[in-house]
């Protein structure tokens, strides 16, 4: 298939309506999803409630490895499947549902830059505790990850996404991080986020926009997650302004549904507490 | 009494018993160098005293004397070369010597019997390392595939072999190691280690397995049979982006642990092109229950009868079936179902491309069955006979099959049912080619019929190389 191939394809796409039978497909939620992955998720699922697309919410095993960039959350909708939150905003732009269309070239500029902040800071913190540091490794993400394979190649795919993590974090200059440079750098982050929303409902004020359901992926998830220690949520409940913020994108956009799918599942994460 | 040569045979080709060396009819090969007095050696009674081997290196003593000790029962003169040159060819199917010489000459020494023979092997014992090098073309992918065997490894006939074949797109090699039962070469052990990775693009669908598997294969009366466990991780995922998305929720992991065992009676004369005979070969696989994650029980078989006819040409039926019922809650994986169509099997439909199906990929089925009727011809005026020409056969062909999914809680009238309806079928014309004793080439006009939708056709000219045929 040739660029133009499947540029056509996703016109064609953008031509269809949005259907019923949309799908968001993520790991098992009770026992294999790790935080990372749970923050994308709900990112994009924030994003699409945002938008107000009913999407469905599908876990499987093996969600990583049937998204086509290798990465969780992908949506499935008609026969296109998108991964990660970039992507599928492109894709519902092309759709005709835009979040951030009200804004100028400037503000769009800044959500840009913010939205890089958080991927590049609260991301690959995750990632880092996930993936390099012993105690979460061997507590959380080994068990976690390695869940839905048999012996032994629960060790081998652990040992290989353990691998790719590191060399990931080797090429980008963290390897060499200790854990607490790590959190230094998420109250770094959290606290620009918390500067830059001030008193606002949201980040470009009265409308939220894809950075915030990419916040609020994130930070909902450090808030509702149990590690193996809570300095990484304390790190976030300093500031009062993004505990708010989270709650008010709770509260507006998953509280009808609690009972059904997305964050309202938050809450049977393991000792995960909740925001009420 | 003269010297008698058994002048060394003409190496034998890569196996085959199509080669028409039936022992007994190899007197004319046997020269006896003039002689003023004429004797009549097959009622000569002679006793071997001792054979002798000249070149041995690596291989162990207590090896070959289970390949010559018949040689010592021989009572008389026919008797001591027909023993000898099954021993030769015996020691040459061990694949541990480049050549095999034998020499029969009266008995010389102070015990030496009036009528004492000896018999003298000359070998050459094949190096320790052999090496091959060759690149490949296919499928839109290039590769060097690096090979090294280690004959005879430890002096007792153990193999060793690697091969690696680096890609453009993909990177495979198998580490194998074999070991034959002293004096019964047919019993054997081997174990593999392997990385294969396989590009399907009727199911939009790549594999990398990554295995080991260990066999012991034993005759039984006139059936050779084959006991396997195998361990291989199997990686799925989506050719392209555009694969329908039931290919892309087979994609991750699987592990799969299975015990099979297969028995065959093979009784034509070539695997090819065979003449006259017949094959029965069934194959049973469980898996499950030695670890993995995947659980079936696998039963399929191949039946092939061969009878000839007037002028050299020959009629050929096959029956090939095969039953997949998955064990647990789990669906099969698409690595497992049966695959059916293309010209090596239902011929006129294009590769592996009858049955259930999603968005024009392939998925499978768990049952399946297909026969073929063959008449094979020589070409027509013959051209080249008995040399090159022989290497060609034309055929006329039937092949009708089914591939499906069964609902196992129907019964087997309900199973049998399904089978037969929707039967595709084809006929047709062609010229097969054969490429030494294990591949052939054909070339065949095809007309499908009895497509369902969903299938893909090739109507009309349709090439097809494989080694397995229906």
């Amino acid at each position: 298939m040739s660029l133009v191939a499947d540029a056509f394809v996703s016109q064609i796409a953008a031509a269809e309506a949005w259907p019923e039978n949309a799908a968001l497909y993520q790991p098992l939620k009770g026992e294999q999803i790790l935080l990372s992955d749970n923050a994308s998720s709900l990112a994009v699922q924030a994003f699409l409630k945002m938008c107000n697309l009913p999407c469905q919410v599908i876990c499987r095993a093996n969600a990583e490895y049937m998204s086509p960039s290798g990465k969780v959350p992908f949506i499935h909708v008609g026969n296109q499947v998108v991964s990660e939150l970039g992507p599928v905003v492109q894709f519902i732009k092309a759709k005709g549902h835009s979040l951030s269309d009200g804004l100028d070239e400037v503000q769009k500029a800044e959500m840009k830059a913010y939205m890089e902040l958080v991927n590049n800071m609260l991301l690959t913190a995750e990632l880092y505790i996930q993936w390099c540091d012993e105690a979460t490794l061997e507590e959380i993400t080994e068990p976690r990850y390695s869940s839905p394979f048999p012996w032994p190649l629960n060790y081998i795919l652990v040992y290989q996404k353990r691998w790719e993590i590191q060399r990931k974090m080797k090429a980008i200059g963290w390897a060499n991080k200790s854990l607490d440079q790590v959190f230094e750098d998420v109250d770094q982050c959290c606290q620009a986020l918390s500067q830059r929303l001030g008193a606002q409902p949201y980040f470009f004020s009265k409308q939220p926009t894809e950075l915030d359901a990419l916040v609020f992926g994130h930070l909902f998830t450090i808030l509702t997650t149990q590690l193996t220690n809570d300095e990484l949520r304390e790190k976030v409940k300093k500031y009062k302004n993004l505990i708010d913020f989270c709650r008010r994108i709770e509260h507006n956009y998953f509280e009808d549904h609690a009972k059904d799918t997305s964050a309202g599942g938050m809450q049977r994460l393991p000792k995960g507490p909740s925001l009420h | 009494m003269g010297t008698v040569h058994a002048r060394s045979l003409d190496p034998l080709p890569a196996a085959g018993p199509d080669i028409g060396f039936v022992v007994g009819d190899d007197a004319e090969l046997v020269e006896v160098e003039p002689e003023t007095r004429q004797e009549v050696l097959e009622n000569k009674d002679v006793v071997v005293q001792h054979v002798h081997f000249d070149g041995l290196g690596r291989t162990k003593d207590d090896f070959i004397v289970y390949e010559i000790g018949e040689v010592f029962k021989a009572k008389n003169l026919i008797d001591v070369m027909r023993k000898s040159h099954e021993a030769r060819e015996k020691l040459l199917r061990l694949g541990i010597f480049r050549q095999v010489e034998v020499l029969i000459d009266t008995c010389e020494g102070d015990d030496a019997l009036p009528n004492g023979i000896d018999v003298t092997f000359e070998v050459t014992e094949l190096r320790r390392v052999t090496g091959s090098y060759n690149t490949m073309v296919g499928n839109n992918e290039g590769s060097m595939v690096l090979g090294i065997k280690l004959p005879n490894l430890c002096g007792r006939a153990e193999k060793m072999t690697f091969q690696f074949s680096y890609g453009t797109k993909e990177t495979s090699y198998g580490l194998s190691f074999f070991k034959p039962q002293p004096g019964n070469f047919e019993r054997n052990f081997s174990v593999n280690l392997y990385k294969v990775t396989g590009q399907f693009p009727w199911s939009s669908l790549r594999e990398t397995d990554r295995g080991i598997s260990t066999e012991i294969s034993f005759p039984i009366w006139k059936t050779s049979h084959t006991l396997k466990w195998e361990g291989v991780w199997r990686e799925l995922g989506c050719l392209s982006r555009t694969a329908s998305f039931s290919i892309r929720e087979e994609s991750g992991h699987s592990l799969k642990s299975s015990l099979s065992h297969t028995m065959a009676i093979d009784t034509r004369n070539s695997s090819i092109l065979p003449r006259k005979g017949a094959l029965l070969k069934i194959n049973q696989e469980l898996a499950g229950y030695t670890g993995g994650d995947v659980s079936f029980l696998k039963e399929d078989f191949e039946l092939q009868l061969n009878k000839r006819l007037i002028w050299d040409s020959v009629l050929s039926a096959s029956l090939w079936g095969g039953m997949l019922v998955p064990i647990g809650e789990k669906p099969s994986s698409i690595a497992d179902r049966f695959y059916l169509g293309g010209p090596t099997s239902i011929r006129g439909f294009s590769m592996y491309s009858i049955g259930p199906q999603s968005e024009g990929d392939y998925l499978g089925g768990e049952a399946y069955w297909a026969g073929g009727l063959h008449l094979y011809t020589p070409l027509p005026f013959r051209p080249g006979q008995g040399g090159f020409g022989d290497l060609f056969r034309t055929h006329f062909f039937l092949n009708a099959g089914n591939l499906c999914n069964l609902n196992y809680g129907e019964g087997p009238k309900a199973h049998l049912r399904k089978l037969a309806e929707c039967i595709r079928w084809s006929y047709g014309a062609g010229i097969v080619l054969r490429l030494g004793n294990i591949a052939r080439l054909e070339l065949n006009y095809c007309i499908p019929m009895g497509v369902q939708s969903g299938d893909r056709i090739c109507d009309g000219v349709q090439f097809g190389a494989g080694i397995r045929f229906l």
